[in-house]
Order: structure tokens, then sequence, then C-alpha cells
């Protein structure tokens, strides 16, 4: 069924590990059951794809795993409609349908020699993950490498055992945060907003990049921080998430004026994000 | 040499057509409207009526099963329907304004990935337009370029004669091929002279112009003064030739069923709405807004065509009485 007309026929994949992050956001990791497939399936940091539960539908992720591990993909995903609670009824050894990659994706080639600033909060992380490990994976390219996260509660903070990994090794400065009330007494990270927090650890913004992610607020509030703290609108990349059907250009549902988010996106500069209107 | 068919040879052109297995679409009386359906002799063509709904729906069905699944405990299966089974069509009796539409609409569908589905329909479907010796007071194809014997996106096209019958001229090689294939029910040309063609009343639009006031009108009051009353219905887009927005829905249980492509329209509220409840186009004036920029400006910055073909019926429909033409040429005055 893999080298098929039907554009619209996803890839099965079987669901090798499941991690619950938090109540509601699971990850799951897939390997493609067509052995051409699992071998030929390449995508750059950034992209995303089509996930169906067969009987209820297919939703938008970004691939969260790296491009430089392979073998496998992972998607995580908060459980909020019908598509996604009926992924989250999957069990290990089952099958799901995985159609993509799609989009475009980080110029990672483009940020080699330069230090990299990653500002997240709450499930935002998936979309940046990515790209950390795509670029953990190849550190010697990179110069410094900053990363705020930041969620509600300590609860609500997804990928914890990473958040751990990137805080013992020594080459990455994790700055981790929770919302003021959000912190248990154990907590070990910082207590405020991102984009507070953001501005509290001064990154500088000589000869780097920032890569933003979040809720709309967060990005809001995040953007006049980078700007204070000297980074211009072409050094900020984001992703936008306009809901999807198709994924190709064609269902026209993701449009941002005439930007279509599937085929434009979803990474975008704050450059081109100012220039769109008002409409994501 | 120009060629003729008469009425009662068009409807033999069909029962052989229907006889050799071909599916035959063509305006059909059914209650009080006409619509294009499929055929099942000759003598159901209504060929003085205007279709109430586009002939879109021969290239892309309302609804259509682009996979099939059934799990069980070896697993799970997914079928592909296999566009290879789309059987040969003939569209007979399209109106200009329904012809000209899929032309326009290629463009989407084998933009980057080939969307077979619509592709292998266009392949095997065979257009013979009819030329439109009347017009309402909604018709508007001369405002947006066409006209009513503008012979775009068919391949066969037929203009009323005087005294009955119809001049057949070929636009293209496979409509070539079916007057050379089906000559007994052609003649050559007499002297008949054609109709005159209907001659909608609609002011021209300057559509260059239209685009750049879009071009730079995102925010403007007309949105908010025309478009708030829209009950956003869909009726518009369901009823365009050029919509093509569509959704992609599951049907059925997790143990058996269907993967469905449906019309969608921008129009719904819903339809841009997040998981998290936000909705960039959260009030009806915006999804208005993008209906039109979609089809006056979207569609020219990416494929240098116009969404639209003035066939009037978004006008005939709306429950509130929006009338696209008025809309356009408000903004052509400004
Ligand atoms: C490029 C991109 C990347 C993304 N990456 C991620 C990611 O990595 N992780 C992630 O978790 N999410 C991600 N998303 C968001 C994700 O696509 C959505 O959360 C997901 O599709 C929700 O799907 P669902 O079918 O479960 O929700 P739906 O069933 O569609 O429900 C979503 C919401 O719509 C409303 N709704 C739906 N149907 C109805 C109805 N009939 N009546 C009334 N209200 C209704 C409800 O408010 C509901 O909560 C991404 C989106 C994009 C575009
Ligand atoms: S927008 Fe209205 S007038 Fe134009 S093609 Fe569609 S239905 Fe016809
Ligand atoms: S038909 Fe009229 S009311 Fe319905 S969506 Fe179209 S413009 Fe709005
Ligand atoms: S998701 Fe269909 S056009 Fe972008």
């Amino acid at each position: 069924m893999c080298d098929n007309k039907n554009i619209y026929l996803p890839h099965l994949a079987t669901i090798e590990e499941i991690v619950d992050e938090t109540p509601d956001v699971r990850t799951l990791r897939l390997v493609f059951q067509d052995e051409q497939v699992r071998e030929n399936f390449s995508f750059r940091a950034g992209q995303f794809a089509e996930y169906s539960a067969f009987g209820a539908g297919e939703s938008t992720f970004c691939i969260a795993s790296s491009p430089t591990r392979k073998g496998y993909i992972e998607c995580c995903f908060r459980a909020t409609g019908r598509v996604t609670e009926s992924l989250r009824q999957l069990e290990v050894g089952d099958t799901m349908g995985v159609r993509g990659p799609y989009g475009n994706s980080f110029p990672i080639e483009e940020f080699e020699g330069k230090s990299l600033v990653f500002v997240a909060g709450g499930i935002a992380l998936p979309p940046l993950r990515t790209v950390i490990w795509n670029c953990l994976d190849l550190r010697d390219r990179f110069k410094d490498i900053t990363i705020v996260y930041g969620a509600r509660t300590e609860a609500d903070l997804v990928y914890k055992r990473e958040l751990e990994e990137w805080q013992e090794r020594g080459d990455v400065n994790l700055v981790k945060t929770v919302d003021p009330g959000g912190n248990g007494p154990d907590w070990d990270g910082k207590v405020g907003f991102v984009p507070t927090i953001l501005e509290e650890a001064t990154p500088s913004a000589q000869n780097t990049i920032a890569l933003v992610c979040g809720p709309p607020v967060m990005i809001k509030f995040t953007l006049p921080v980078l700007e204070r703290l000297g980074f211009t609108d072409d050094a900020i990349y984001t992703t936008l998430e306009n809901r999807m059907k198709c994924g190709l250009g064609k269902c026209g549902r993701c449009n941002v004026g005439n930007t279509y988010v599937c085929k434009d996106g979803p990474v975008f500069t704050a450059k081109q994000v100012k220039a769109m209107p008002q409409e994501f | 040499m120009p060629k003729t068919i008469t009425e009662q040879n068009l409807r033999l052109l069909v029962d052989t057509l229907l006889k050799e297995g071909a599916r035959v679409v063509a305006p059909k009386q059914a209650g009080t409207m006409a619509l294009y359906e499929p055929l099942k002799s000759g003598d159901e063509l209504a060929l003085g009526a205007l279709p109430r709904r586009s002939a879109k729906e021969t290239f892309f069905p309302l609804c259509e099963t682009i996979l099939t699944f059934e799990k069980d405990k070896g697993g799970v299966r997914v079928n592909d329907v296999d566009p290879a089974s789309f059987p040969e069509t003939v569209l007979l009796c399209a109106r200009p304004c329904d012809a000209a539409a899929p032309s326009i609409l290629d463009a989407v569908f084998s933009w980057d990935y080939n969307d077979e589905f619509y592709l292998e329909r266009r392949r095997k479907t065979t257009i013979i337009g009819l030329a439109c010796t009347t017009a309402d007071d909604a018709c508007f194809c001369t405002a947006v370029g066409l006209s009513p014997a503008d012979t775009r996106g068919s391949d066969l096209f037929l203009t009323p004669l005087e005294g009955g019958g119809y001049a057949a001229q070929a636009v293209t090689d496979k409509g070539k091929e079916l007057l050379e294939k089906r000559a007994q029910f052609f003649s050559d040309a007499g002297s008949a002279k054609p109709l005159p063609p209907a001659e909608p009343a609609g002011e021209s639009l300057d559509l260059e112009k239209i685009k750049s006031w879009l071009d730079n009108n995102f925010e403007n009051p007309l949105w908010t003064e025309i478009a708030d009353r829209c009950a956003g219905c869909g009726a518009c887009a369901f009823l365009c030739p050029a919509c093509h927005c569509f959704d992609i829905v599951d049907e059925g249980t997790e143990a058996k069923g269907a993967r469905r492509k449906s019309w969608d329209a921008c129009g719904f509220a819903k339809f841009t709405n997040h998981a998290s409840g936000h909705n960039p186009r959260d009030m009806q004036n915006k999804r208005y807004r993008n209906r039109i920029m979609h089809k006056f400006k979207y569609y020219g910055d990416k494929f240098g065509q116009t969404l639209c073909t003035g066939c009037g019926r978004c006008i005939r429909a709306c429950p509130v009485g929006i009338d696209i033409k008025a809309v356009l040429d408000e903004i052509n005055s400004k």
C-alpha cells in the first residue's frame, strides 16, 4: 500500500512505547510496519504529520523526535477531542496511521556556528524538542544552548526525564520554571512566568537564534522580552498551528491570509509572522 | 466543416453512451428544480433549465470514500480506493459558468501533490458545454471575464439554433474525437443562425483593481458592514462550482469503517476552531472576508486565477440576501 497514488492513504505504524507525560499528555513511539517505509522515511525538524486513529479520524501533531534518531518517530499530544481521545485508548502493540512528513522545517544548517535559545511553554515543548535533540546530537556545531521551559505546575511539565538529562549534561543551560503557586516542596527550578524568567536569564543575543513555542499569550509576552534582549525579528523562530485537515495545501483550512500554514509553514520567523494578517 | 445536432439526436446520443456503459451527467428535472444528475435515458435531459446546483459534483463528489479499514485480532487492514475504477463520464449541457470551473480547480488539485480522486475523474470526463440564451438577475459571468458563449473548459460546445437544434463545435481533441466517433448523430451545418447569446446585466468588474484593493484592505469597515449578517449557513459554498474546501472524517466504528472526504465551507463557525478553543476567525465577518479573499485574491496569488465564474448561484440562494456581485461592485467602485 505504499507506492500508492492516494495521497490521503496513511502508512501503518505500531505503537512501540507509551509514556504518560502528564495526566492528559502522552508520548507515543511509532515504528512503521512496512520495511521499506521504515528505511526510507525521512523528515526534518519542525515538520508535522497527520496521525490517525481508525474510526475516529486524523489529527495534526509535529514529529517530536529528532531526525538524527532513526528507525522510529515520536509524537506527543494532549487528549482534547475525538481523535486524540481515541489515540489515547490505544496500547503498546496497537496499530495507528501516519501520513507525512509535511510542511517546512527549521533551517538547522543556518543555525550552525551560533548560540541557541529555546523558549517553550506547557505542551508546546514537542516542536522544539525535535530541534533540541537534533542540535544536541550535533553538539559541536553550535555554541551555547539555553533552554527556558515553563508550565503552569510541576505536573504539567512534559519530558520530565529529559529535563533531568539536559540539566545533568554540562553543555546545556536549562532554566525550568513553573507559574507562581505551581511548585511543590521539592521543586528545584524557578517560580515565575516564562517571559519574566527568560528576561532574568539574560541570554546574549549576539550571534544567537531564539526559538519560541507556546500558547499565544506566552508568545505575545515573550517577543518584547527578546526584543529588549537585542534579538531581531529574523533571528526569532516560531511555529503556527492553524487547524489542518489535508496537510497538503488543498482543503483550504489552514490559511493565514494567502499563506498556507501546511505548505509555507508551520515554521516562521517573527518577522514573517508580523507581516501576516492577524488570522492565527 | 461545422456540424449540427438535432435535439432528438442529442437524446439518442445520450442513450448510446449509456448503453456503452458511460455515466452521463446532465440537467434533469428533479421536482420543481433542475439539477445536474446522472441520467438513465436521453428523455430525461432537461434542456432549458439552469440547474440549481453546479456541476462540481461530477468531479468532486459531496462526499466520497478515500479508504476503508478493518480491525481484528490480526491487526488493522487499510484498503485503498482505486481511482481507476471511476467510470468514463460525459458531462452534457454544462453551462459556461459550470464548464469553466473545473479547469480553474485543476490548479489546486494538481499543485505539488496530485489528488487523483479529482484528477482521475477529470481525465475520464468529456464536457459538452451549452451556450446560454437567457440570463436572470443574478447571472454575472460577463463581469468576471467569461460569457454565455464561452467555450472555456468545454471539449465540445453546443449553441442553440433558430428553429431548433444545436451547432456543435469541437474545442479540444477530446471533443473532436467525440464528433468523429459519433458522426451518425451530427449533420453538416445548414444555414440556421445561432440564437443570440444571453446578456447578463451586471456591470463589468475590474478584477485587477479588486485584487489590489483586497491586497491592502484585510482590515476594513466593509467586512463588518456587509458580512456581519451572514448566517454562516454555507449554502453559497455548497452551490458554488469553484469552492473546493473539504473535510476528512472517519465513519463507522473502530472495527470497520471508511474515511471520507466531504465538502466543507469556510463560512462555518468551527472551520478554523483550534482544539484549545481559540478560533482565528471567530466572527462571521472574518469568515465572509476569507471567502471573498480566497476567491478574488489568494487563488490569484497562488495560481493566477479567479475562483468565481459568475454563475450567480450564491446570490439566488443566500437566506439573508448577501449579493456577492454587489459586494464586488462596491469594492470595484472604491
Ligand atoms: C502544525 C501543528 C502541529 C501540532 N502539534 C501538536 C502537538 O505536537 N501536540 C498536540 O497535542 N497538539 C498539536 N497540535 C494541535 C492538534 O492538532 C489538536 O490538538 C488536535 O488535532 C485535536 O484533535 P481532536 O480530534 O482530538 O480534537 P477535536 O475532536 O477536533 O476537538 C477539538 C475541539 O474542537 C471542538 N469541537 C470539535 N468538534 C466539535 C463539535 N462537533 N461541536 C462542538 N465543538 C467541537 C471542541 O472544543 C474540542 O475540544 C498541532 C497542530 C498543528 C496545526
Ligand atoms: S462565488 Fe457565487 S457567483 Fe461566483 S462561482 Fe461561486 S456561486 Fe457562482
Ligand atoms: S449563503 Fe449567505 S448567509 Fe449563507 S454562508 Fe453564504 S453569504 Fe453567509
Ligand atoms: S491543511 Fe488543508 S490546506 Fe492546509
